[in-house]
């Protein structure tokens, strides 16, 4: 599908500590393939793929890069136009889990405040080699308000679903950025339209309890 | 969406507003005789600040190498989007090189007769004098046009005088008083003629602006032209010097030289005297540099080029260094190897250096025979020498990236310890890419797009205008010296170039130019962000020719070396500040007058001494 097709491109980064797969889930995502070796990232890179989302085609970006602390001097460049995060931990290596708390500062720094956050815990197919249980990982996702999926790149379990429910929350973003907007055009005739639109939307994009995860 | 820190500004400062903004843009700073004599590099804006219009002129966080690491944004050069904040709030040294000039307080304006400069003369008679890298200098003066008036002078076709619109009302009530008959305008013109410079311009300009802009039977009697074109004929702006020859240099044609034949084994033989010694380094450099070294001889030559044996040691020398630096390395060895796991829950930061390089040697070249399959005793070797280096460098430690640098010296190697003080040599030239704070990759991309200004400004000015202006697509090419752009036996032949240190420091640089130039065109196409040319930049990974690449660089380097009209930045960069001197001494011209203000080239000789190269 050419670009031109497309409604719109969603810019979603992927984030967390060095070897959770970051480049793995790209890879599984956008182009349906698995390594079990890959090599680490070096600078910044990105794919992308077409969606459908609910019959709309749009462009999925996954942007990419190196895990270590010390490139996150990159982050002005990688953040910059961000709709979305995909923000990752393995759960066979607590010490990945436990600098989430560093990632989502970073986030909250570096990214736009309104955007969308989504967890994955991966590797849950490493059953023998688990560190961090999964009602950690849900818990810490509902202290932050963000939904949490438990995802495998290798046995390909909910690689499309967590990216879609990122995608579902940025289209409604959008549609409540442009609607206030628009609301804010309009200079408020109607001050109740403003305080019942969130409730419209969600209602509307069906986002119920996208956290839980099916794991 | 916003950047959070953007939207922050613009309600801090809610009357600022960037209309338009220039890259490439040189201010002369000037101040006669003082040794901070220098040309910078940096960005023109026009603002509008309430009612008023400013010209702003910021240098570059990044030409400045000396400078450079004052700045803990990113963003470098890509100054199109950057935040703007306050005039002149930036921290550090740069922010006292910023120009702040009012459009209110400008008087005339001259465009130079190449359209690469704009003179502000001031109404104080202070000028300002800007470079316009990219020749865009057309599209400011037609964004200026659209905030002020320009009258052009009749005897100066590239002099302009400033009105601005305050001005014009002005002007257009005192044509209502000449209409009214009143004398009080035409008293002033008399005024003029007895003292031309001491009467204020802003007065003289709406004098021009109304014998101009009316109608020709309205205009006053011949008598008061005459007397108006004689006083614009001396409008108080010197004549100014085009010949600044540093400023958009013109490169001549490129040769492009087959690529030479590897280094024999013949030939090595010769190289070296009774004793071992080898009896001209140079020349085999020089060798190595065309055309790289047979693979058989590679175990042998890497260790003269990565310092392990200096070229002037004999056989009994090098036997002796071995010796001593397998003892070295064994102690470093023991230090992290007899380390218990009860010793290293107490040391984070070792177990995470060791939990980085664990992670990183499973996933380094494993697709390479050498390193493949399961359980490869290579990987270990691999380990143990990133681990031993951490020892050897606990400051740094162990950074991504270091495995691909010591993999193929490995590979080729096959020896532990040689190949452990290979790295060191290697990382010596490296070290600056892993700093903590990044400044060595920063200085490096920001001398990057130096000479990218230098070879292809087109395409410099393209990349800025499109989001690109970091040169942060290069990171990875930089970082690892393309190990992740070519095939492994094209990183031997590029590696061993480039550590012939021939022909000139930052030799890489030149290959990224040559690699960037040769894409010019696909990176230019329509649209192209920095989204889009970073999607082409990494793309072009194993899909490059390296010796084209090669003869390229060499060629540009070529062009450069000959050029007579280069930056002093870009001399800077490729350490050919010396020629400077030489030219200056050989054509014994040791100033150029530009106006009132004076700047001497030996200025620029002081920047040598603060040159820090990683070359040996």
């Amino acid at each position: 599908m050419a670009p031109a097709e497309c409604e719109a491109t969603y810019k979603v980064l992927v984030l967390g500590d060095s070897n959770v797969g970051k480049t793995c889930i790209v890879h599984r995502y956008c182009d349906q393939t698995y390594y079990d070796t890959y090599i680490s990232t070096i600078g910044i890179d990105f794919k992308q793929k077409i969606i459908s989302l609910d019959g709309t085609p749009i462009k999925m970006q996954i942007w990419d890069t190196a895990g270590q602390e010390r490139f996150r001097t990159l982050t002005t460049a990688y953040y910059r136009g961000a709709m979305g995060i995909l923000l990752m931990y393995d759960v066979t290596n607590q010490e990945s889990f436990n600098n989430l708390t560093y990632w989502l500062k970073n986030i909250e720094e570096n990214a736009s405040p309104d955007v969308i956050k989504v967890l994955a815990g991966n590797k849950c197919d490493a059953v023998s080699q688990r560190m961090v249980e999964q009602d950690m990982g849900q818990k810490l996702a509902e202290n932050y308000d963000i939904p949490f999926y438990e995802v495998s790149c290798k046995q390909n379990i909910n690689i499309d679903k967590i990216f879609l429910t990122l995608a579902r929350h940025i289209r409604e973003q959008r549609s409540y950025q442009q609607l206030t907007e628009r609301e804010h055009y309009d200079s408020g005739q109607n001050g109740n339209i403003t305080l019942d639109l969130k409730s419209r939307i969600l209602e509307h994009t069906s986002l119920k309890e996208p956290w839980k995860c099916t794991c | 969406m916003e950047h959070p820190k953007k939207s922050q500004s613009c309600e801090l400062y809610p009357s600022k507003k960037e209309i338009h903004n220039y890259h490439g843009v040189v201010h002369s700073v000037i101040s006669y005789g003082k040794e901070d004599d220098q040309q910078l590099n940096g960005t023109l804006s026009l603002i509008q600040e309430s009612e008023k219009v400013v010209i702003e002129w910021r240098p570059n966080d990044v030409s400045i190498d000396t400078e450079c690491q004052e700045d803990t944004e990113w963003a470098l050069v890509n100054t199109n989007t950057r935040t703007r904040t306050s005039s002149g709030s930036v921290d550090g040294a740069l922010s006292k090189l910023h120009v702040n000039i009012m459009l209110n307080d400008v008087k005339t304006i001259k465009v130079s007769n190449k359209k690469n400069k704009l003179t502000f003369t001031l109404k104080d008679n202070k000028q300002k004098v800007f470079f316009f890298h990219f020749g865009n200098v057309n599209q400011f003066f037609e964004e200026l046009r659209t905030t002020v008036t320009l009258k052009r002078s009749h005897h100066d076709s590239n002099l302009y005088f400033v009105h601005d619109k305050n001005a014009i009302v002005q002007s257009f009530s005192d044509l209502t008083l000449v209409d009214r008959g009143g004398d009080t305008v035409w008293n002033l013109v008399g005024d003029l003629k007895r003292r031309p410079y001491e009467t204020t311009l802003s007065t003289f300009s709406k004098l021009t602006e109304l014998l101009l802009y009316r109608n020709p039977e309205a205009r006053p009697e011949g008598a008061m032209v005459e007397i108006l074109s004689s006083l614009s004929s001396t409008d108080g702006c010197p004549e100014v010097d085009d010949s600044y020859h540093f400023i958009c240099p013109v490169l001549g044609p490129r040769k492009l030289e087959p690529r030479g034949i590897p280094l024999s084994q013949d030939h090595w033989e010769t190289a070296k005297d009774t004793e071992g010694k080898i009896i001209n380094p140079d020349h085999i450099k020089q060798i190595i540099f065309k055309g790289g070294i047979t693979p058989s001889l590679r175990p042998e030559l890497w260790k003269y080029l990565l310092c392990l044996y200096p070229w002037n040691s004999t056989k009994k020398e090098r036997e002796d260094i071995l010796n001593e630096k397998t003892e070295e390395y064994k102690r470093m060895r023991a230090q992290w190897s007899t380390m218990s796991a009860d010793q290293e829950s107490r040391f984070t930061f070792f177990r995470d250096k060791k939990s980085l390089v664990e992670k990183d040697v499973n996933r380094t070249d494993r697709t390479m025979p050498f390193y493949a399959g399961a359980n490869n005793p290579n990987l270990e070797l691999l380990s143990d020498i990133l681990m031993t280096y951490i020892m050897y460098n606990f400051d740094l430690g162990y950074v991504q990236g270091m495995s691909d640098l010591l993999s193929p010296i490995l590979a080729v190697l096959g020896n532990e310890v040689e190949a452990f003080w290979c790295f060191v040599g290697f990382m010596n030239i490296m070290y600056h890419n892993f700093d903590e704070d990044q400044s060595g990759m920063k200085k490096q991309l920001s001398q990057l797009h130096t000479l990218l200004t230098a070879v292809a400004p087109d395409l410099a000015t393209y990349l800025d205008s499109h989001d690109s202006g970091s040169m942060c697509f290069c990171f990875r090419w930089l970082l690892v010296w393309f190990k992740r752009e070519f095939p492994l036996e094209d990183v031997n032949v590029l590696w061993e170039v480039l550590w012939t240190g021939l022909p000139c420091t930052n030799f890489h640089l030149l290959i990224c130019v040559a690699i960037l130039e040769k894409e010019k065109n696909k990176l230019m196409s329509a649209g192209n962000g920095l989204s889009e040319v970073l999607k082409h930049v990494n793309d072009l990974s194993y899909n490059m020719d390296l010796n084209d690449i090669l003869m390229r660089a060499t060629g540009i380097y070529n062009q450069l070396d000959q050029s007579s009209n280069l930056t002093a930045s870009t001399q800077r960069v490729l350490g050919l500040a010396h020629d400077l001197i030489s030219v200056q001494q050989s054509q014994s011209e040791p100033e150029e007058i530009v106006g009132e203000e004076k700047i001497d080239v030996s200025m620029e000789n002081g920047y040598e001494k603060s040159i820090e190269y990683n070359y040996f």
